[in-house]
């Protein structure tokens, strides 16, 4: 190795940290103000308590939000898992050439700007009549994770060999039965981390979320709603449980995905 | 018989998926397309076909201003992103050895945490009095805080590069990552200097990725209300924020959905550029 290369690699191994620490800087704080109080812009060292956790209780506004963001959120990940195992067994087993069209308006929601797709599902529910509510807000998370969910299953399937379905059929299996004991066994862990994606994307989707937003709000729009007026310590620390949910997610599907491609390989 | 039945049960599925296709994504799609078109008259919306909308938006300049501005802005929010972001992928794949999966996943969870929050505490870092002005008046560096990064289009773009930052590391990382390093070395046996080892044989292989990052980090830039409408203050204002005021005060909505579309012509113009350009180097 030569000393120019040595260089450049603690260059950018003293970037990577740099980058590290600004992608986490914000989240920190946030974490952290959930524990101290400041004054006049100095933190106060003994300020530290417990407290907003425990009177998060009090506070209705936020757990209802939040319980409607777990709702969506849930109910996404089924519609999502229905529609898009569907889509990918339709692609994966039929040879007309509509396949390839459909793949492209799948994944039409999830490569435009979301800005577009919000305001067409809003304008498009405007004329069938239909009233802002959670469950248009269902709607819209499950257009957008679509295309993710599709692909996950989609690249399961296609590593499956065909020979698999049609033994199942030779030795007299129904329909339903070879795709409940023979292809659902091989293909859960897939739909496993789809699922838990399609929820982690949910429950921070706002820019969506707030044109299909009726009276009742998700969590990250009551954050958006509370903005204007300051964070309160309880907010902080919805946050920070927020955070924790979703990092344990996150490193459930990075544990999920590491197991499942090492058993591929061995 | 039974191929018969085959057929239409296939069909069938075919034509129910496409109906779902259909009434999910392309009839919203075209209701909106359709009204740009329309007109707004008082609270009620004008169904007639006219072309004032898009009349509008080219003569008054401050919509077409705006809009090359916005696309500046996303520029320079994708450019900082691969100025950032292409050597910390590189040296995750090249350098950092067993660590690399585990920094990589340090990289990825920040991409799921509360996009609101990530934007509302850098409220608290770029501000007058916020975390770098007081860090660096207490090392002594600055007498007066520093103003250029406060609410203006610069904020915007820290703040829009430090969410998107993630989505430009992943795709180049898998596929800086698939280089087996003997390739590396045959280049280095052959003669190759490391900067031309770089040039010709490790940038190619990684651009695909490049590319898919980026475009993800201009797109959503380019439609970003959210961000510009809280640290942008009032010159930092975007074009998708002019989209968003038509929806909610202003409560033109055939307006509001014409400059949309001059968006969605935009994106999808640049998603089949970038398609083509991928496709063309891997053939």
């Amino acid at each position: 190795m030569t000393r120019l290369e040595n260089v450049t690699k603690y260059m950018m191994a003293l970037l990577t940290a740099l980058v590290v620490t600004a992608l986490y800087a914000p989240i920190v704080m946030t974490i952290f103000f959930s524990f101290y109080k400041t004054r006049k812009g100095l933190v106060n060292w003994e300020s530290f308590s417990y407290e907003p956790y425990t009177k998060l209780i009090f506070e209705k506004q936020i757990l209802e939000s939040l319980l409607n963001s777990l709702y969506v959120g849930s109910v996404t990940v089924v519609c999502s898992l229905v529609i898009g195992f569907y889509f990918a067994n339709y692609y994966h087993t039929s040879r007309g050439k509509m396949k390839e069209l459909l793949q492209f308006i799948i994944f039409l929601p999830f490569l435009l700007p979301p800005i577009i797709t919000g305001l067409s599902l809003l304008i498009f529910f405007r004329e069938l009549g239909l009233p802002r509510s959670l469950n248009t807000v269902v709607i819209g998370h499950t257009i957008f994770v679509l295309a993710i969910v599709f692909k996950i299953i989609l690249n399961k399937l296609e590593t499956l060999k065909s020979s698999l379905m049609e033994s199942a059929y030779d030795l007299g299996a129904s329909k339903l039965q070879a795709f409940w004991y023979v292809l659902l066994p091989n293909i859960k862990l897939s739909l496993i981390i789809a699922g838990l994606l399609a929820f982690t994307i949910s429950l921070d989707e706002t820019l969506i979320t707030l044109f299909l937003i009726g009276n009742d709000t998700t969590w990250p729009i009551k954050l958006w709603a509370k903005m204007r007026v300051g964070f309160s310590k309880q907010v902080n620390a919805s946050v920070t449980l927020i955070l924790i949910l979703t990092s344990f997610l996150v490193l459930l599907i990075a544990t999920i995905v590491s197991r499942s491609e090492k058993r591929i390989m061995y | 018989m039974k191929s018969v039945i085959d057929y239409f049960s296939s069909s069938i599925w075919t034509i129910i998926s496409f109906i779902l296709i259909i009434f999910l994504i392309l009839i919203p799609y075209g209701s909106f397309l359709s009204y740009s078109f329309f007109t707004v008259d008082g609270l009620d919306i004008n169904h007639e076909f006219s072309l004032a909308n898009y009349k509008e938006f080219f003569i008054d300049e401050i919509y077409i201003n705006t809009f090359v501005r916005t696309i500046f802005l996303a520029l320079t929010v994708m450019f900082s992103c691969i100025l950032l972001g292409y050597p910390v992928a590189y040296f995750l794949a090249r350098y950092a050895g067993k660590f690399k999966y585990a920094i990589l996943l340090m990289l990825i969870i920040p991409l799921f945490m509360s996009y609101i929050i990530k934007i509302y505490m850098m409220r608290s870092i770029l501000g007058y009095s916020g975390l770098i002005n007081k860090v660096l008046k207490m090392l002594d560096l600055i007498e007066k805080p520093l103003e250029f990064f406060l609410w203006n289009q610069n904020s915007v773009i820290i703040t829009l590069v430090i969410i998107l930052l993630p989505l430009i590391i992943i795709p180049t990382f898998t596929s800086l990552d698939k280089i087996p390093t003997n390739i590396i070395e045959a280049s280095f046996d052959l003669g190759c200097k490391p900067f031309q080892a770089f040039r010709y044989v490790i940038f190619p292989i990684g651009f695909p990725g490049l590319v898919v990052g980026s475009i993800f980090v201009f797109i959503l830039a380019l439609g970003d209300f959210v961000t510009p409408q809280l640290v942008g203050g009032t010159s930092g204002f975007t074009y998708g924020k002019i989209i968003y005021s038509n929806f909610g005060m202003a409560f033109n909505w055939p307006f509001g959905a014409s400059l949309a579309s001059i968006l969605l012509f935009v994106s999808v113009i640049i998603i089949a550029l970038t398609n083509y350009l991928t496709k063309k180097r891997k053939s």
